[in-house]
């Protein structure tokens, strides 16, 4: 694919990550990789570099703790949608020193400024004659639900926002890690190295991460999901020969 | 040594489950139990989302109750027929229990019935079996004959249709009660990972009025049987079987049967009851009473999210 080279007077930035392809073995433990960049910023005007990692999208079921005579039982599970799997913000400052609320809203950085959504909840009525009015079945309580998704994610180390995650290495050059755990989704992942001046961004780069399970890891996976049937009666199949063979051997010793 | 398991997603020290898996299988063995109900606890406590971990260690049942049941056959005391009838209740029951609990899963309604499931049905059972031996305990240290259990045939048991005669047991009855209380250990072989043994040893010597000495290797026939089809359904409807992990646990749970199962023939029948009558209460309580405490963060993710 063809990148459109800026001319040379224009602000850019490049970036690569040190890995592209993390692999999910069974001695999987997380994993750290570093990204690497560089500024072009020929007229020295002052500008924050913003690194995104955004993980696949999947839905999130919630729900809340609510006591009934003196027991804490669930509610109804709430869907969010348009949670990803993981994100990261990294910057050199607090990211609403480098921009202004729609500037972030508009290109999602941010965990405040995720997409985040329980469009199961919501129905559109006519309020006051004007048509078309959203509202949620959470009420006054949706904002509650929506950062309870957030903290719950940052708790399980999904979410982060670091605003000293860029670090300047040398003039221009700079470095951020994305620490992914265990428990990170698998599948495509979205590095995204954005480069802001007065408070717009000026210049940005995409750089792909896929997250795959490989190995015996991938096998099993794959076993237990394309032919679940089958998968469960081997297994079974192991325990019941298992339990067959300590009973022989310990009859013998 | 960590281990990354492929289904359940998360990294898992091997040796402590391999050690953990000997421990369950070293109680099971013990008293005769497949020893589910620790096993699970256990498990979440250590990471493993709680379907997975119920799901698993249903596979790890199998095969620790097949080791077992192999021993018990040889000392002539498994009665295949009633065992045959009351796992084909566990099949139905597994069925159901399977189902419920995916519904169950998407109204978000699972932990609860898990929880109340143990506290309900373990600290029943392990208060009852505590005052029972205790009672029995006592009894032997002042120097009183044991009490004997008075074997009376009730009449319900006898007046229902569909008999059967079950030659091992020395019995000729209807097969509905078998096959209920074989629907009902399926069920919550399903909801609680469990065997059902706890539950069914009792209710095979003071409701089916069998034999004590064929009740244990029969119940375990059953267990192995419902186990074993439950395992493949939640394999095939729910995803959540992690061979990974059961293997690790039944790499230690047989080891630890066998040893418990030898260890047992040095203790008193009475005073093993009173330990595994306490262990089942406090399980009960431990699992139950965590619907009492006031939850750290008011929001929690609803086990079992879509992937």
């Amino acid at each position: 694919m063809m990148v459109p080279l800026p001319p040379p007077d224009a602000p850019a930035i490049s970036a690569a990550l040190t890995e592209t392809r993390v692999e999910v073995t069974s001695g999987f433990h997380g994993a750290r990789i570093v990204l690497y960049g560089a500024v072009f910023n020929p007229d020295r005007r002052p500008s924050d570099v913003v690194v995104v990692v955004r993980g696949p999208e999947r839905p999130i079921r919630l729900v809340r703790k609510i006591r009934r005579a003196g027991v804490w039982l669930n509610s109804r599970p709430v869907v969010f949608e348009g949670a990803p799997g993981f994100y990261m913000a990294a910057s050199s400052r607090p990211l609403s020193d480098i921009a202004g609320f729609g500037v972030l809203r508009r290109s999602g950085i941010g965990v405040d400024h995720l997409r985040i959504e329980a469009p199961q909840e919501t129905r559109t009525i006519t309020s006051y004659g004007v048509r078309d009015v959203v509202v949620s079945r959470l009420g006054a309580d949706y904002l509650d639900w929506r950062r309870a998704v957030i903290r719950l994610m940052e708790k399980a180390s999904l979410y982060k926002v670091d605003p000293k995650g860029v670090r300047y290495v040398d003039r221009g050059l700079f470095r951020a890690e994305v620490n992914l755990p265990t428990e990170a989704p698998i599948g495509r992942y979205e590095t995204e190295v954005w480069l802001f001046q007065d408070g717009r961004p000026v210049a940005a780069r995409f750089r792909p991460l896929v997250v795959e399970k490989v190995g015996i890891e991938r096998q099993i996976y794959d076993f237990a999901n394309l032919m679940p049937w089958l998968y469960g009666l081997v297994c079974v199949l192991i325990a019941l020969v298992t339990g067959w063979a300590a009973s022989i051997l310990f009859r013998r010793s | 040594m960590d281990l990354y398991l492929p289904i359940a997603e998360v990294s898992v020290n091997a040796p402590l489950l391999v050690a953990l898996g000997a421990l369950v299988g070293f109680i099971s063995g013990m008293f005769g139990i497949g020893g589910g109900f620790l096993m699970a606890p256990v498990l979440v406590f250590m990471g493993v989302p709680a379907p997975v971990a119920v799901a698993s260690q249903a596979n790890h049942v199998v095969a620790s109750s097949a080791s077992s049941v192999i021993a018990y056959s040889r000392q002539r005391a498994v009665d295949w027929r009633m065992g045959g009838v009351m796992a084909g209740g566990g099949v139905v029951g597994a069925f159901v229990g399977v189902e419920a609990f995916r519904v169950l899963r998407l109204l978000g309604q699972a932990d609860l019935v898990v929880a109340i499931s143990y506290l309900l049905f373990l600290g029943v059972i392990g208060g009852l079996m505590l005052i029972e031996s205790l009672n029995a305990v006592l009894r032997r240290r002042r120097g009183e004959p044991p009490k004997r259990v008075k074997v009376r045939h009730p009449m319900w048991l006898y007046a229902l249709p569909l008999r059967m005669r079950f030659p091992r047991s020395r019995l000729y009855y209807s097969v509905i009660p078998p096959f209920v209380l074989g629907v009902f250990a399926g069920v919550l072989s399903a909801i609680m990972g469990v065997g059902g043994g706890f539950i069914l040893v009792p209710a095979m010597i003071y409701l089916l009025r069998m034999r004590a000495s064929v009740v244990v290797g029969t119940s375990l026939f059953q267990i192995i049987v419902t186990t074993a089809v439950t395992t493949v359904l939640q394999a095939g409807r729910n995803q959540t079987v992690d061979i990974v992990l059961s293997s690790l646990l039944l790499f230690g749970g047989v080891l630890g049967a066998q040893l418990g199962a030898r260890a047992s023939a040095r203790f008193r029948p009475d005073s093993l009851r009173a330990v595994l009558a306490l262990i089942v209460l406090l399980v009960g309580l431990q699992m139950g009473l965590g619907l009492f405490v006031p939850p750290a963060d008011p929001f929690a993710f609803a086990p079992g999210a879509p992937r």
